[in-house]
This record gives structure tokens, C-alpha cells and sequence, in this order.
């Protein structure tokens, strides 16, 4: 039925949407800092 | 034994030389107790030579020597009857007491001293004993052993810092993009 065609770009976009939400807060809050953390680290105990 | 024997053998039994390097005593406390020292040496030397000076009177050859009998007798009795006048120590006491309530005060925040001071070596040593290979370190051990780094990286971020100046140079671009 081509008329449902619609609910499954819905359903597409909506998993895409919080998929990217979270991919976004877990990188920015966890991942990327421990990065740079890290990096800091690093630098820190080569200066010691 | 009198006081002052008591007092003399109990002197000569201190060593000195333990307590000015053997108990590891503050500056303060060892220029105190060397001052307390030669007031006690100079107190006894006095001491000694007064009684060295004390002149001896021979009352008989003055009852041969004058007329005057009755003179030489009540220069007898005054003699006999001569007591020693007794000093007040009180105030000396408190001067003392003064001191010691200084010198225990000190000597407590001496112990003070020396027992943080113990407490942080034990620390190290306990730090030295279970350390782990500088390979195993983690960043969540520096971290927590240096909290300025978080805050360092707390406030990067906060910034929208995400580089580390000096890091590439230092370490290397390893980024595949």
C-alpha cells in the first residue's frame, strides 16, 4: 500500500534522529573528553 | 641523702649529649635547655665558693685576748643564735613553673610535630611499597592523585577547546583524517 509509505520515512527519520542525539551526547559527554583527559595526561606527567 | 645530694647525683646522671642530638628536639628547645644549663653550673660554682669564703672564728682566743668577758660571750650567743635567714622561693617557683609550662608546651607541639610528620612518612612508604609500574598507571589514578588536571579538562571543554597545545608536537599526529 503505497499510501504507508510515509510512516516508514517517519519511523526512519525518528530512529535516525535519536540515534544521532545519542551517538552526539555520548561522544561530546564521554568519549571526546576521556580524549582529552588523556591528552592532558600525557603532557602533564612528561612535564613532571 | 639531702635534697641537694639527691639533686647533685641526679644532675651529674644526665647526658647531655643524647638529649641535644639523640631525641631530635627543636632549636628553641636546645638553646632553652643550654641556657638552663650554665645558669645551673653558674648557680653551683657560686654556690661552692661562698661556702669556700665562710670564715672560721676562734672565740677562744679572743676570751684569752680581751677584758671585756661579757662582750666575748654575747658575741658567742649572737653567733649560736645566728640562723640563717630562709629566702622566699616562692616567686622563684613561679618563674620555674612559668618556665616548665613553656618548656611541656613546647615539647608537646614538638610531639605534634614529629607524630604528622611520622604520619606522612608512613604515608610515602606505604605509597613507595604498593606502588605499580609507571606502564599500569591509568588516567583515572592521576586524575585522582591530581585534581587540577580534571579541572584543567573541565574547563577546556567548557570553552570548546578539544586540542591539547604542544600534544602533536610532543607525541605525534596519529589521527587517520
Amino acid at each position: 500500500m503505497p499510501q504507508l509509505q510515509a510512516f516508514y520515512f517517519v519511523n526512519q527519520i525518528t530512529f535516525a534522529l535519536v540515534a544521532l542525539f545519542t551517538i552526539t551526547y555520548v561522544m561530546s559527554v564521554y568519549v571526546l573528553p576521556y580524549f582529552v583527559q588523556l591528552f592532558v595526561t600525557r603532557v602533564y606527567i612528561t612535564k613532571l | 641523702m639531702s635534697a641537694a645530694t639527691r639533686t647533685a647525683s641526679a644532675s651529674a646522671q644526665v647526658d647531655w649529649s643524647k638529649i641535644y642530638t639523640g631525641l631530635g628536639l627543636g632549636k628553641q628547645t636546645i638553646t632553652s635547655l643550654q641556657e638552663f644549663r650554665a645558669r645551673h653550673t653558674t648557680a653551683l660554682n657560686r654556690n661552692s665558693a661562698l661556702k669556700a669564703t665562710t670564715p672560721e672564728i676562734d672565740l677562744s682566743h679572743y676570751k684569752g685576748l680581751l677584758k671585756d668577758q661579757s662582750a666575748v660571750q654575747n658575741a658567742e650567743k649572737v653567733l649560736r643564735e645566728f640562723k640563717a635567714v630562709d629566702y622566699d622561693v616562692t616567686k622563684f617557683n613561679s618563674a620555674v613553673d612559668a618556665f616548665k609550662g613553656k618548656a611541656v608546651e613546647a615539647a608537646k607541639a614538638t610531639l605534634k610535630k614529629i607524630e604528622t610528620e611520622e604520619g606522612s612518612l608512613k604515608d610515602t612508604l606505604a605509597n613507595i611499597q604498593e606502588a605499580r609500574p609507571f606502564e599500569d598507571l591509568t588516567v583515572t589514578e592521576v586524575a585522582k592523585a591530581r585534581p587540577e588536571i580534571s579541572k584543567a579538562v573541565e574547563t577546556m571543554i567548557q570553552k570548546g577547546k578539544w586540542t591539547v597545545p604542544g600534544y602533536r608536537e610532543k607525541f605525534g599526529e596519529f589521527s587517520l583524517m
